[in-house]
């Protein structure tokens, strides 16, 4: 597959999948030396970015986020901009303002949330690598139910900068790809500090030699409310550390169960005070009444611009922060997080890496996502929550398929900056692992 | 979560709801309102930051300069001459 026919197929695997809200109309690679997507909530100078919402529609960014401008310096070309839930506020890409991406593997499900367009690119484009987010899980619940390898790497590794914010907190830039070696080959290229984000100015050095893993602790509360499927995957996939040469031990995690409201408390309360930026003005949707009173005005903008899920979450956040019940909701979320911080600290004393299945399910249907409560999909994310809330790099590695050929994915969790761990985990795994690609 | 405070927070957030959703987003947050007093049985934690690691801050000399053509930042957006259009303040 060279360039060239990749770029020439785009148009048709597109038309298949849904996986881009925008994209190039070359058919040159001209000097590039590979293809990338990115995720729609990172800003790119030649195609609009709207990160999945209405209120953003035509929005023309004149400046490259940082991790794009890297790819591109490395020699990358964006082909597209991927489709993703509005703000990232999803498990499933289906709380969108535009195109809902759909699993190559069944299009009749969810490539996952809430970078399902870059995992779903990842899959169905031979040599491609895609720029995710993950602020909660979005980078490994994606990649799970597609079947490729995903790192959300340190919080703070990768500059933030042209990210538009979901949680400051909480958010992290990362790579999926269907080759577990590029998860180390792309984090070199867009890790680094920059003072256009100071919270990446504080990281170490990347490491990046071959370690070897030779411990993984399984948290019991992350092998309880599996789906059959997901569970004998996993155990499988046990058993073949345990042929590596991995000693698997089960532990207790006690803050596990609460990592839960924690995290959704502190990612409304962030999304909410982020989102108050969008009113119709400067960016986005502008076409309100210009003869409204200011405060009518950006309310009539807003209500019209925000889907659903965002504004149940901006209404959740604003009831968090409010006089009388900050204390209960954010300020105890805040120790709830040192204390999710403090659990996995522990267990990594003695162990390289933790463990978990990625997600409690494959894929599902899209109408059974439709009869989902909001609470259940926020449930449905406890095990990709934990690691997200503790700023620790963590990745999905697929390690399986159920009986209709579903991908089946495990995340595992190494301790703050030490991404090194994961690289060589993934091609370890990689080597006794035979991925399989969605047939056309 | 009942209908009044549903629409007190929704008018602190801008948000105009219809009463249909008024009904919905009051009986979503109720139930995850509900499953957030799981939060209450947790263990309180003395330290805890805003973020996940240490942040410092970072700091530049003070010296005015321009990272990028105002022109070009006016480009997508509603403007007389070179100013933002925008609601009436009164």
């Amino acid at each position: 597959m060279t360039m060239e026919s990749t770029l020439a197929s785009l148009r048709d695997v597109n038309s298949r999948y849904g996986m881009f809200h925008a994209m190039t109309d070359d058919t040159e690679p001209g000097d590039a030396e590979f293809l990338f997507s990115a995720k729609d909530n990172l800003t790119s100078m030649d195609m609009e970015t709207c990160a999945g919402s209405r209120i953003l529609a035509g929005y023309r960014p004149n400046f490259d986020a940082t991790a794009i401008a890297k790819m591109r310096a490395a020699g990358g070309k964006l082909v597209g901009k991927t489709n993703m839930d509005e703000f990232g506020f999803g498990t499933f890409s289906a709380n969108s303002g535009y195109e809902i991406p759909r699993n190559p593997f069944d299009t009749e499900r969810s490539c996952g949330g809430s970078s399902g367009g870059s995992a779903c690119a990842a899959i169905a484009i031979e040599y491609h690598v895609s720029l995710g987010v993950s602020t909660g899980g979005s980078i490994c619940c994606p990649a799970s139910f597609c079947g490729v390898y995903g790192i959300a790497p340190t919080y703070g590794r990768v500059s933030r900068y042209g990210l538009i914010d979901y949680g400051n907190s909480l958010d992290k830039i990362g790579v999926l790809s269907a080759r577990a070696g590029d998860l180390r080959k792309y984090i070199e290229v867009i890790a680094g500090r920059d003072e256009k984000d100071p919270t990446s100015c504080v990281q170490p050095e990347l490491r990046s030699g071959k370690v070897k893993v030779g411990s993984v602790a399984v948290p019991k509360d992350g092998v309880q409310g599996l789906s059959k499927d997901v569970e004998s995957a996993f155990r499988e996939g046990l058993e073949s550390l345990r042929s590596m040469g991995i000693d698997v031990e089960e532990v207790d995690m006690p803050s596990f169960k609460y990592a839960i409201p924690a995290y959704y408390v502190l990612a409304t309360s962030e999304a909410s005070t982020n989102l108050a930026r969008y009113v119709g003005m400067r960016y986005g949707m502008q076409e309100g009444d210009l003869s409204l009173k200011f405060d009518d005005y950006f309310s009539s903008i807003r209500s019209e611009g925000f889907g659903d899920e965002a504004k149940r979450r901006i209404l959740l956040g604003t009831f968090t922060r409010m006089v009388g019940y900050r204390d209960r909701y954010y300020a105890k979320a805040r120790q709830v997080r040192q204390l999710v911080i403090d659990d996995y600290k522990s267990v990594l004393k003695d162990h390289d890496l933790v463990l978990t299945p990625t997600m409690p399910f494959v894929a599902p249907r899209f109408d059974e996502i439709e009869r989902m409560t909001a609470l259940e999909s926020y449930k449905a994310d406890y095990l990709t929550v934990p690691p997200n809330l503790t700023g620790m790099p963590h990745m999905s590695v697929p390690c399986g398929y159920d009986g209709n050929g579903m991908p089946v994915g495990m995340q595992f969790v190494a301790d703050h900056w030490n991404e090194e761990a994961l690289f060589s985990m993934a091609e370890d795994w990689e080597a006794g692992f035979t991925l399989r690609r969605p047939s056309a | 979560m009942d209908r009044q405070t549903v629409e007190r927070v929704a008018r602190t957030a801008h948000i105009w709801l219809t009463e249909e959703e008024l009904d919905k987003y009051s009986k979503d947050l109720g139930d995850i309102l509900g499953y957030f007093e799981l939060l209450d049985e947790a263990p309180e934690c003395d330290s805890h930051g805003i973020d996940p690691i240490g942040v410092a801050d970072v700091t530049r000399d003070d010296e005015p300069r321009m990272d990028g053509d105002p022109d070009a930042l006016l480009r997508g957006m509603n403007t007389y001459e070179r100013y933002v259009r925008g609601p009436r303040l009164s």
